[in-house]
């Protein structure tokens, strides 16, 4: 997470205190923040977008809001590492990581895209969508196997950002 | 059981209320969820939960396509889809035929049929259920007069090309017709170039009743007694109870077997709901509506008859036909259902969702309780204001009424505003308890006389 980043919480978390309000929450490319007066407030983001995001004492800790499945386990939890971005599905769907079959994957572990680069397919009935980069960076973690079904907000790529 | 594994498409009280019933008939459940709904009561109870997409309807229970690729996906052989969202959209059950699901609900012509008015209207007709009766459209005041002495006063006329209330004015007597029509006549061609009126026979005291159907598919039909629904606001049910005992006898066996003539001409498959309006003056009833679907306030029928209507569904959907016969369908005792909203009293009862501090509903032997609310639940912004449904029963509809009486005061709901103390101020009020009032009665009289006693 960037200096630039983590001064923009901090007046974010300034800003919310010297409100009336009684939650927020907010979600950009790199980071979700949760605020609450209430000390009994249930969560709202995952872990693995708050994962390196230090919080201040007074404000309520998330919890993780996945519910895990009885007959298949969700898809496992992937912590962000500092610089780095995930790429989520913005729905349910099944996960192609090539235009076609038989065609090269659109991206490796260790390939460089730029912001709008296309990273995978998201199929639904038969309808595909591409999922583009929002950030620049470098391709660390594809974490969802190929053809297979992913849920809304499920991590796809770990991206690392450029410095 | 045929069905193994059914998806759940939808929400709150009525996801938890199917998942439930499948539970019962030992069916796996998937439930899908928005992911805002991803921590809810129903996603907990279900075997497995599918995030589909963000919070707003639009992004997720309402698109179909995402709702079918995730019962594929999850190799369900069922849909259930609740009521709302999804429910009445004919989409789905073609959908779920293409691809060889069951779809736990009517058949997809039969959905469109319905949902067409002039067309659940002419079925209606062709089936012998009787239609608020009036005229074609009526040329001059000459002809108006001879047939609104056939229809019989008071009547409502109306413009033939529009709705609003342009052209339409209520006549009690030959004199206001003669002073009315030709004002009228100009308004309706002044808003809709066209001038020309029908009439209606106008009901000045209505209740709303209703009649339970359950069909199999081939012509099948049996009935599951009634509904009163009266208490409205803004055409929004607020208490429905079963069985309709307002209703003379012999006036609710005509509307029952009407209600079982119209699905069965129609081959009607699985539960649905036959609406009337009931003329208290004259004691005679029409036609409205079909509702295609399971509905809010059915937990009422199921207390007076002992029949579980989803579980019937799935039976229906499963191809295993009912579970029982007309002959052993009775009412025993009296139901009544509030519908406990999350809502501003203050502020015209605009939806108010937010964080629920303290949810402590009443427990006992005449109270059951469909709601999915616990302490400190977050109500999302996204969906309706219907947080839970409080239903109480008793042997007859005095018992009912004072076990309602204090079931609500017993009611603890804080850090949300909701409308508990309008339903305590209804069941306590006369017009609730002697059962008289109309289905005007809450905005007309009751709201004003809430407003008072709680300023």
């Amino acid at each position: 997470m960037s200096e630039s980043v983590l001064k923009d919480i901090e007046t974010l978390i300034e800003l919310f205190e010297s409100s009336d309000w009684s939650e927020m929450k907010l979600k950009t490319a790199q980071f979700e923040l949760f605020l609450s007066n209430d000390p009994n407030a249930r969560n709202v983001i995952s872990e693995t977008s708050t994962a390196g995001l230090a919080r201040p004492a007074d404000v309520p800790a998330a919890t993780s809001a996945a519910t895990a499945s009885a007959v298949e386990p969700a898809a496992a939890v992937v912590s962000v590492p500092d610089g780095h971005a995930l790429v989520k599905a913005p729905n349910l769907g099944t996960f192609y990581r090539a235009p076609k079959p038989g065609a090269p994957p659109y991206v490796e572990v260790g390939d460089r895209v730029e912001i709008g680069a296309e990273l995978c397919l998201i199929e639904v009935m038969k309808l595909f969508t591409a999922v583009k980069s929002e950030v620049a960076g470098t391709i660390r973690e594809i974490c969802a196997d190929d053809a297979g079904l992913v849920e809304n907000d499920q991590a796809l790529f770990l991206i690392e950002l450029d410095a | 059981m045929a069905i193994k594994r059914v998806l759940v498409a939808n929400r709150g009280e009525i996801a938890l209320r199917v998942i439930r019933a499948a539970k019962a008939l030992n069916i796996e459940t998937v439930l899908i969820a928005s992911s805002v709904d991803m921590d809810s009561e129903p996603a907990r109870l279900a075997d497995r939960v599918l995030n589909l997409g963000p919070g707003p309807a639009t992004q997720s229970y309402l698109r179909v396509e995402l709702v079918m690729h995730a019962a594929i996906a999850a190799g369900c052989d069922a849909i259930h889809p609740g009521y709302g969202f999804l429910s009445e959209k004919s989409e789905l059950p073609r959908l779920c035929d293409e691809h060889g699901l069951h779809f736990v609900g009517p058949r997809a012509d039969t959905i469109d049929a319905l949902g067409d008015k002039l067309q659940a209207r002419a079925l209606a007709k062709q089936n012998g259920v009787p239609l608020v009766p009036g005229t074609d459209q009526v040329a001059d005041v000459k002809t108006a007069l001879a047939a609104a002495e056939q229809v019989g006063y008071p009547v409502v006329m109306k413009a033939s090309a529009g709705g609003g209330g342009k052209g339409m004015f209520v006549a009690r007597s030959a004199v206001d017709i003669e002073s009315m029509f030709d004002s009228a006549t100009a308004e309706a061609r002044q808003a809709f170039g066209d001038g020309t009126l029908y009439i209606e026979r106008y009901v000045e005291n209505a209740r709303h009743v209703e009649v339970q159907i359950l069909g199999n598919g081939e012509g099948e039909v049996v009935h599951c007694l009634d509904r009163d629904c009266s208490i409205q606001r803004r055409y929004q049910k607020l208490i429905e109870e079963a069985p309709a005992i307002l209703v003379p006898q012999h006036v609710r066996d005509a509307m029952q077997a009407a209600a079982v003539s119209l699905a069965s001409g129609m081959h009607y498959k699985n539960a649905g709901t036959v609406e009337f309006i009931y003329d208290i003056d004259a004691r005679d009833f029409y036609f409205i509506e079909v509702n295609a679907r399971i509905q809010v306030e059915h937990p009422v029928t199921e207390v007076v008859t002992g029949i579980d209507l989803v579980q019937e569904q799935f039976r229906i959907a499963a191809g295993e036909g009912l579970s029982f016969n007309q002959a052993d369908i009775a009412a025993s005792g009296h139901a009544i259902e509030c519908r406990i909203n999350a809502e501003d009293p203050a502020r015209d009862f605009v939806p108010s969702p937010g964080r629920i501090e303290r949810w402590a509903p009443p427990a006992g032997e005449f109270i059951r309780l469909d709601s999915h609310c616990y302490d400190g639940y977050l109500i999302p912004p996204y969906y309706d204001s219907m947080i839970g449904k409080l239903i109480v029963n008793g042997e007859d509809r005095a018992h009912a009424v004072s076990n309602l009486a204090a079931a609500l005061a017993g009611f603890e709901l804080t850090g949300l505003n909701n409308n508990i103390a309008l339903h305590r101020f209804i069941a306590d009020s006369n017009a609730f308890s002697d059962n008289t009032f109309t289905t005007k009665w809450l905005e007309n009289v009751g709201l004003d006389a809430f407003k008072q006693a709680t300023a």
